[in-house]
């Protein structure tokens, strides 16, 4: 039993970049409606992001692996708002077309933009996961009793993907975009009689919704290793969390990742072959809430 | 006979009742046309009965036995049609295929041979003869609604919803509705409509219930509710004319 | 519908008659083995489609058809051609298991179910070794001890019961229930068309194809592993082929997996392309959702209309 107290702070850290996951997730899912099969791979372009800033930085600027916190620091936002303007190109020219078209033709076109950039990295870079020799990622923190050991990488991906994901909650609530975002969620054609321009709308929220997933890929390189092929994990997580916490409840999505990210974390400690099982927990998941409560987990309708 | 009963229905919308303890029944081969305001709630009263919405409180009854529990598909089956306000007909099939898609499921025909023929039929009945080959796509406003009617007949029902099936024709059309209507009716279909043209409600209406809110405030044939002080004041309320209305004392057309 | 189905007959007796022009080429009738079952695969996919659906879980019926037959033939000593029954039975039931729960609501969810549902069969693959041999894999010995000639004809046979699949849906009812629901559910409910009932049928015959397929594949090949099985690339296959030669028909799939398949085996030996191929299959499937909706026939009966 020694093992809990450690098991759930696991649980509880790894949450944080899954709640910013998902919380893009939710908010294209939300906002615009679509499901973005390829949210997870531009996950991965952010990560690929920051491990390419970190070799700039640490390489010829030869600032050795000490640049790590520097990397969080300048990549998270360059790499947020490279996505961000791609978000709203990809969004201008493919997507808003398809909104009038049935939901089919819509995933189809998330699915294979999402096949498409995950094999554009496989050629042009390589199918190997990156030889990430982030000496950062294994420091450990110095905790007093000892009773718990855990990285700086671990916390500091916390910490940040929180106050991300609090940031982001702000800017629903009290921003005008925010505002106009949650309205849209809410009821598009409501929205529409008061006078938001929608079209916008989805723009700014696709485009966040990508940014939030670079960042949260930027952190990702000091806590696994990555490859071009952990976007379809990263997005099954991000959906039964979103699935969790229920379609459209965008500030349930922190209670669901802390939720699973402890759940998932306790299965595989505890239960024998929890290692299996984690993995099929999120589609046990997804599976379960979807035959029992299909509006999700969230405050009832 | 009490063909159709509702009774003491309630839907909410995020806290607001759209429908609020709504109760009526309609008789065999008795008309009801249900009228009232914009926003009073009676598509989604159509909604409930039909079963494509599922009630907070209240049961609907069709040929006594309760249908409250029963989906939007068994309904129809049982002889429950209705038509949209806002026509939707599949894209993809055209005229004829619209009209076998009510024949084959809602209807109960045994082949895809013996609906082509009933859905032909039908599609004479209602005017579409000619055009039963076409894709839907070429089709005009009033001959949507044709197709909307065939469709809805092809589904062999005892009560027919009829959701504002006058909307968006000139009155000459209208005319040809009212005789089209009077031809079903003629068939044996008792028909329940939603309508806001106050001549079609009073040429075609045995009663006539009056919604607002949610609610049912008057109920009765067309010269006494279009008396009530209620009902004019519902109207006036809302700025909305009473389309057409005519004074009771006007011999029927 | 007599004249699509003697088209069809005559296309059999065609396919039937192929392994006379291969001659004996092993690797070509490695192929020809293998686009027969691809093809069945794409026609059940997009029977699914056809009711407005997105299923990414073919490659995952596919995949457990595979190690149903290779499970059976280990703990049962089932034979290969047993092993095809029981996997059947085996996918009709998970398909209809998932369907029920997930096809009452949006598609969105089917969708998302599908594809977790792939995850997860990969993973209890990967993570059972005792049972089903772990990350190593599971083997049998060859169909018809290796002779593709025999086996041809198992994969024309499991063809033949896709083709009556997607053949039986577009000149049956079903044709007038799937086109219904998959335009406007609401009002294909409200013209008595049973819904859940359609999509759910109809999800099920098209695992039970899929599953069909994979049973073949076992012991086709003689060995797979999790990785193989469940790999992502055969659900993009299964819905790339009909959407580019022609999704809601029977030839589309059948001419889009024979141009693209062909095409994959180029791609598959030639740098730089070798272990990102499916980036081709990535770009084809946006391509044509925005530009071409309909693949292949659809451009063909543009050029006619507008020839005309």
């Amino acid at each position: 039993m020694e093992a809990l107290p450690q098991t759930l702070l696991f649980g509880i850290l790894r949450s944080g970049l899954y709640a910013l996951t998902a919380l893009g997730l939710a908010i294209s899912l939300g906002v615009i409606g679509i499901v973005n099969f390829a949210h997870g791979e531009f996950v991965m372009l952010g990560a690929y992001l920051g491990f390419w800033l970190y070799l700039t930085l640490s390489g010829p600027l030869g600032l050795g692996p000490e640049v790590s916190p520097l990397v969080l620091a300048v990549g998270i936002p360059l790499s947020a708002l490279v996505l961000f303007i791609v978000g709203r190109g990809v969004f201008r020219f493919t997507l808003r077309p398809l909104l009038a078209r049935p939901e089919l033709d819509q995933m189809l076109l998330t699915f294979g933009m999402a096949i498409l950039i995950q094999n554009s990295v496989v050629i042009a870079l390589s199918p190997q996961a990156l030889d990430a020799n982030l000496g950062w990622r294994f420091e450990l923190i110095e905790m007093p009793g000892g009773v718990v050991s855990v990285t700086y990488a671990r916390v500091a991906a916390f910490v940040l993907s929180m106050a991300l994901v609090a940031g982001t909650y702000l800017l629903l609530a009290r921003t005008r975009i925010g505002k106009q975002m949650r309205a849209v969620a809410q009821n598009r054609l409501g929205a529409m009689v008061v006078g938001i321009h929608v079209d916008r709308v989805y723009e700014v929220a696709f485009g966040l919704s990508l940014a939030l997933a670079a960042g949260a890929g930027v952190m990702l390189i000091f806590s696994t290793q990555v490859s071009p092929f952990i976007g379809l994990a990263t997005i099954l997580k991000a959906f039964s969390i979103v699935v969790l916490a229920g379609l459209g409840n965008l500030f349930g999505v922190v209670w669901a990742s802390l939720l699973l990210g402890v759940a998932e974390q306790v299965i595989s400690q505890y239960v024998p072959n929890g290692a299996a099982l984690r993995d099929g927990l999120f589609f046990l998941i997804i599976f379960v809430v979807l035959l029992v409560r299909p509006g999700g987990l969230g405050r009832s309708r | 006979m009490a063909l159709l009963e509702a009774e003491g229905l309630v839907r909410r919308f995020r806290g607001l009742a759209a429908v609020d303890g709504l109760s009526f029944t309609v008789e065999e081969g008795k008309t009801l046309a249900v009228i009232g305001p914009n926003g009073a709630g009676k598509t989604t009263a159509f909604n409930l009965i039909s079963g494509l919405l599922a009630p907070n409180a209240g049961r609907v009854a069709f040929r006594g036995s309760d249908v409250t529990r029963k989906r939007a598909h068994d309904r129809c089956r049982m002889g429950l049609g209705r038509t949209f306000q806002v026509v939707q007909p599949f894209a993809e099939l055209d005229v004829v295929g619209n009209v076998m898609v009510g024949a084959l499921f809602g209807g109960g025909a045994k082949s895809v041979d013996a609906a082509r023929r009933e859905a032909l039929r039908l599609c004479e009945l209602v005017g579409l003869g000619a055009k039963a080959a076409w894709p839907v796509g070429g089709l005009t406003v009033p001959d949507r609604k044709r197709l909307e009617l065939a469709r809805a007949l092809a589904t062999r029902p005892a009560v027919l919803m009829l959701d504002e099936v006058m909307e968006g024709l000139t009155p000459v059309e209208e005319r040809e509705a009212v005789a089209l209507l009077h031809r079903i009716r003629a068939e044996g279909v008792t028909l329940l409509l939603i309508e806001h043209v106050m001549s079609t409600v009073r040429d075609l209406s045995d009663r006539v219930i009056v919604m607002d809110y949610g609610k049912k405030i008057a109920e009765g044939t067309y010269a006494e509710i279009s008396r009530d002080p209620k009902v004019i004041a519902a109207y006036l309320g809302s700025e909305e004319p009473m389309r057409g209305a005519v004074p009771p004392s006007d011999p029927p057309a | 519908m007599r004249r699509a189905l003697a088209g069809w007959a005559a296309f059999l007796v065609v396919a039937a008659l192929v392994p006379l022009a291969i001659g004996g080429d092993r690797y070509l009738m490695l192929l020809a083995n293998v686009m027969l079952m691809f093809m069945a695969l794409a026609l059940s996919w997009d029977v699914v489609a056809r009711t407005g659906q997105l299923s990414l879980a073919h490659g995952a019926f596919f995949g457990l058809g595979a190690y149903t037959v290779a499970l059976g033939h280990r703990y049962a000593a089932l034979h290969p051609l047993l092993g095809l029954l029981l996997a059947a039975v085996v996918g009709t039931a998970v398909a209809a298991g998932l369907g029920v729960v997930t096809l009452r609501l949006r598609g969105i969810y089917f969708a998302i179910a599908t594809l977790a549902f792939a995850e997860v069969l990969r993973t209890v693959a990967f993570q059972l070794p005792d049972i089903t041999g772990g990350p190593v894999g599971i083997s049998m010995p060859p169909l018809f001890d290796g002779d593709r000639l025999l086996s041809y004809y198992v994969a024309g046979a499991i063809f033949v019961v896709a083709l009556a699949l997607s053949l039986g849906v577009r000149y049956t009812r079903a044709h007038y229930a799937v086109t219904a629901v998959r335009t406007n559910e609401t009002v294909a409910a409200a013209m008595g068309v049973p819904v859940v009932r359609t999509k759910v049928l109809t999800f099920a015959a098209s695992a039970l194809v899929a599953t069909l397929a994979g049973a073949f594949y076992m012991p086709f090949i003689t060995h797979t592993d999790p990785q193989d099985a469940f790999e992502v690339s055969r659900s993009v296959a299964a819905l790339v082929f009909p959407i580019f030669g022609g999704i809601y028909t029977t030839i589309g799939p059948v001419i889009g997996t024979i141009v693209l398949r062909s095409f994959e085996e180029y791609l598959r030996v030639t740098p730089p392309w070798k272990e990102g191929y499916q980036v081709v299959y990535g770009a084809v499937i946006v391509l044509a959702v925005l530009f071409m909706p309909r693949g292949l026939l659809g451009l063909t009966q543009r050029v006619r209309a507008w020839r005309s």
